[in-house]
């Protein structure tokens, strides 16, 4: 476990140096992403005073210290932006994100799973046709174009989109935050659910003719526990494996959709960061974003040795 | 058949209670989202019912977001727009762009137009309580012009040399040269007047405390920024309680908020969306204060003769560049786009012209035509590179071949101003006053004179003239003959002004949209709200 930790500081080591030096090499500064060609017009004392207020021009080593000692103490160091500090700005978009993804892989594992399961046990019957079928869409339609058609649906013939009345904490609203998040997790989720259907279906039938499942079967199990207890516990490991990887991407992926449906996420934060070359909020989200998926993955190895014993060794 | 019956029995109990968990997972959310669905229908029916009555929150949705509270040093659209509504100018432009008053109620030239005295308004208190006096005049305006604030305004009073109170409410500004443009430049929100008690405590960037119709109230970087009623507006009775302006990344979501009534009044820019807004929502457009124009290099190359940069004016069709940029959706125009001193399309051919062209070719010692590179970047104009394609293609029937380049936005920002570039599809900010328009890049020591790619004491003089010209006939007499000089030299190739769109519910009453970019939301002050 000590070996994993530090692996895990090491990687998010690397990972910090690389997004700070990639961020430097992009032409163009905070002051030129601020006022763009009207940069132009300032005077050189007032160009001067301004590199002087975003940092423009410290040296990379000052820098690089700087924003590592203001990960230390917590507060992720302070925007260019909106001068205010990082860890505030993360604070209210992360949970917004953790909460669609939570949700987004609730709809895609029910829908993935359950197809995936049922399909496998009658392979080419209804069930597993509407299930190919229904992949085939989720994995071919990007989620801008469902979530922009199931935006433009439900304003148009219902004058429904709760997402853009500004969003509302599950605290202090479940019932409306319920609404903003359902939809956006929905469009997320097919697409995780036709990812999921096909591995699901594929592991299930990997195992359903294998010589425990016959057994099983023969020992005059019901169908329901040689599927769920037997079958489904023996597909669970490549299952697990593309649940991690979906919200390992998840964590990253959520930007097009939070766009769309108004949900002011550490996707957005991201995207509006980037535009305004806001180095330090660019920085600590990636960074966020890098242990998240690092965090995953972990979760998802320890998982891997509670469904398997023989992986424990 | 025991065991069998048991077995059926658990297998169809088993399958009722799979199916009644699934079941009750999804109903719970489609009945949470279909109660939210009947609902936000039966909320709009009423809201529809409902008359007019005073107060009330309005939503504004945009793409963008407020970045900055400081009025001194913003710089993106939204900004301007929505400090406008809590800050107050000296004077300011009106819905035909002419100067009317604002803070200032006259002003008068004296001294060979060196001395601009302006008299100010009474009985004006911001936010923070304190009275409006001259004193906040000096305050602000000193405040601007200190190289630290970074205002990119201060060049605007760049012959500004002091300026004097010389009565509590009378203000002076003694200038070096004489200037007619300063009073344009005054209207800019970076030369808003502040409370002097704000400037010393330090907390404008964080709290807003202005003079206008609106006074700040919340502001959530990146989603919302919210202003209520100042009760004590100079101006009269504010009918709206409260404004919010949400932030809506994509215009489609914009309009499909508008469509639900969760947002009164969307600004959108892209005419597939707004020219397709179902009744009852009302579209407005007005012609935006900015214009795409080809800028040349003209000192180096084939563009360095000017016949080969007037065979390119004559070969492009100004009109299929407007089609294919924004679908026809603005207006061909030339340097100067809107006002009183707008200019006629070109001195040489307004319309395609391509036998004058290839003349032009000949003229210039290339008969069979040039190459050059044109720089686009679809980060800062998204219809850059439509326009682009157009124009190669209209330019090669001249046999003149034009090789776009389409860069990232800051690598393009970069180029352009060290003038690293033969040609660039640009996206520039207009004005009503072509002195604050190019003075900045063809007057004497411009600071973007090095973009501009071309000087001339010819332009020059021109600017100097009509910056000191204080007649209006003059002054439009001293433009004409500019925008003459800029098209017959095809200094650069004007192109088009677009529309801006706002998607208005029919609960609002009252609010027109503004051509100026930055006071395009004032017409909120007399707004009302179903």
């Amino acid at each position: 476990m000590a070996r994993r930790l530090l692996s895990m500081l090491v990687t998010l080591f690397g990972v910090a140096v690389i997004i700070f030096l990639v961020l430097r090499l992009l032409p163009g500064n905070a002051v030129t992403a601020q006022l763009g060609v009207s940069a132009g017009l300032l005077s050189h004392a007032q160009l001067v005073a301004l590199n002087h207020y975003y940092g423009v021009g410290e040296p990379f080593f000052q820098q690089f210290g700087s924003w590592l000692g203001s990960m230390f103490t917590g507060n992720l160091g302070v925007s260019l932006s909106s001068r205010t500090s990082v860890a505030s700005l993360v604070g209210a978009a992360l949970p917004i994100t953790l909460e669609l993804a939570l949700v987004s892989m609730i709809i895609g594992e029910l829908i993935g799973v359950l197809f995936g399961v049922f399909g496998s046990l009658k392979p080419g019957r209804l069930v597993d046709s509407v299930g190919q079928g229904a992949s085939v869409v989720g994995l071919g339609i990007p989620s801008f174009v469902i979530g922009t058609g199931l935006v433009t649906f439900l304003a148009s013939q219902f004058h429904y989109f709760p997402s853009s009345e500004g969003f509302v904490s599950i605290t202090r609203d479940p019932w409306l935050n319920l609404q903003q998040i359902f939809f956006p997790a929905l469009t997320l989720g097919l697409g995780i659910g036709a990812a999921m259907m096909r591995t699901t279906r594929a592991a299930m039938l990997e195992v359903i003719g294998l010589n425990y499942a016959r057994t099983a079967r023969g020992k005059g199990l019901s169908k329901r526990v040689v599927t769920w207890k037997h079958l489904f516990l023996g597909a669970l490991v490549p299952v697990t494996t593309m649940s991690g990887i979906q919200l390992g991407y998840l964590l990253g992926g959520t930007v097009v959709v939070e766009e769309i449906f108004v949900l002011p996420g550490l996707g957005r934060l991201l995207i509006t960061s980037i535009n305004e070359r806001d180095f330090p909020v660019v920085q600590s989200v990636t960074l966020i974003f890098a242990a998240g998926f690092i965090i995953v993955n972990m979760l998802t190895d320890v998982l891997y040795t509670v469904i398997d014993p023989r992986t424990r060794s | 058949m025991g065991l069998n019956g048991r077995t059926v029995l658990e297998r169809q109990s088993g399958k009722r209670v799979a199916r009644s968990r699934v079941a009750l997972v999804l109903s719970a959310g489609m009945l949470a989202t279909l109660g939210g669905v009947v609902s936000g229908s039966v909320a709009t029916a009423q809201a529809a019912r409902v008359p007019a009555v005073s107060g009330g929150a309005l939503v504004v949705g945009d793409t963008s977001s407020v970045q900055k509270l400081d009025p001194d040093v913003v710089t993106n659209f939204l900004d301007f727009q929505a400090l406008a509504l809590i800050y107050d100018q000296l004077v300011q432009y009106n819905a035909k762009l002419q100067l009317v008053p604002d803070l200032a109620t006259k002003w008068t030239y004296s001294n060979g137009n060196k001395l601009l005295t302006f008299q100010l308004r009474q009985g004006v208190t911001f936010d923070d309580g304190t009275t409006f006096t001259s004193a906040n005049v000096v305050a602000s305006l000193d405040r601007a012009l200190a190289p630290k604030t970074g205002d990119a305004s201060a060049s605007f009073l760049a012959n500004v040399k002091k300026i004097v109170a010389t009565g509590p409410y009378t203000v002076q500004f003694q200038m070096s040269t004489p200037d007619s443009s300063v009073l344009d430049g005054l209207t800019s929100v970076n030369l808003s007047m502040l409370s002097t008690k704000a400037i010393t405590a330090g907390t404008l960037a964080k709290t807003p405390d202005g003079t206008g119709p609106f006074a700040f109230s919340s502001w959530s970087p990146d989603n919302s920024f919210v202003m209520k009623a100042n009760p004590s507006y100079w101006g009269g009775k504010v009918s709206l309680g409260s404004v919010k302006i949400e932030t809506i990344p994509s215009e489609q979501s914009i309009a499909s908020a508008v469509e639900a009534n969760t947002v009164q009044i969307g600004l959108l820019t892209e005419p597939q969306i707004a020219t397709h807004l179902p009744s009852p929502i009302v579209g407005q457009k007005v012609l935006d204060l900015t214009y795409r124009a080809l800028m040349l290099q003209d000192k180096t190359g084939p563009l360095a003769n000017v016949d080969n940069r007037l065979a390119i004016a004559c070969a492009v069709n100004r009109k299929d560049v407007l089609n294919e940029a924004v679908f026809g959706a603005g207006q061909v125009v030339g340097p100067v786009p809107l006002g009183v001193f707008a200019s006629p399309v070109s001195a040489v051919c307004p319309t395609p012209n391509i036998a004058m062209a290839k003349s032009y070719l000949q003229k210039a010692g290339d008969p069979n035509g040039f190459s050059f590179t044109a720089l686009t970047s679809t980060d800062l104009d998204p219809t850059s590179a439509a326009q682009a394609t157009v124009m190669q293609s209209e330019l090669a029937q001249a046999g003149i071949t034009m090789h776009p380049e389409n860069i990232a936005g800051d690598a393009y920002i970069q180029d352009w101003l060290k003038g690293k570039f033969q040609a660039a599809f640009a996206w520039n900010g207009a004005d009503p006053d072509p002195y604050t328009m190019y003075g900045r890049y063809f007057g004497a020591g411009a600071n973007l004179g090095v973009p501009a790619g071309y000087s001339s004491p010819v332009l020059q003089k021109l600017l100097a003239q009509g910056d000191t010209a204080s007649s209006p006939a003059t002054r439009k007499a001293i433009w004409t003959q500019f925008s003459n000089a800029l098209t017959s030299n095809a200094v650069w190739i004007w192109l088009f002004t677009a529309y801006d769109y706002a998607a208005v519910t029919s609960s609002v009453h009252g609010f027109k949209l503004a051509p100026t970019n930055s006071t395009s939301l004032a017409s909120l002050r007399s707004t009302t709200l179903s």
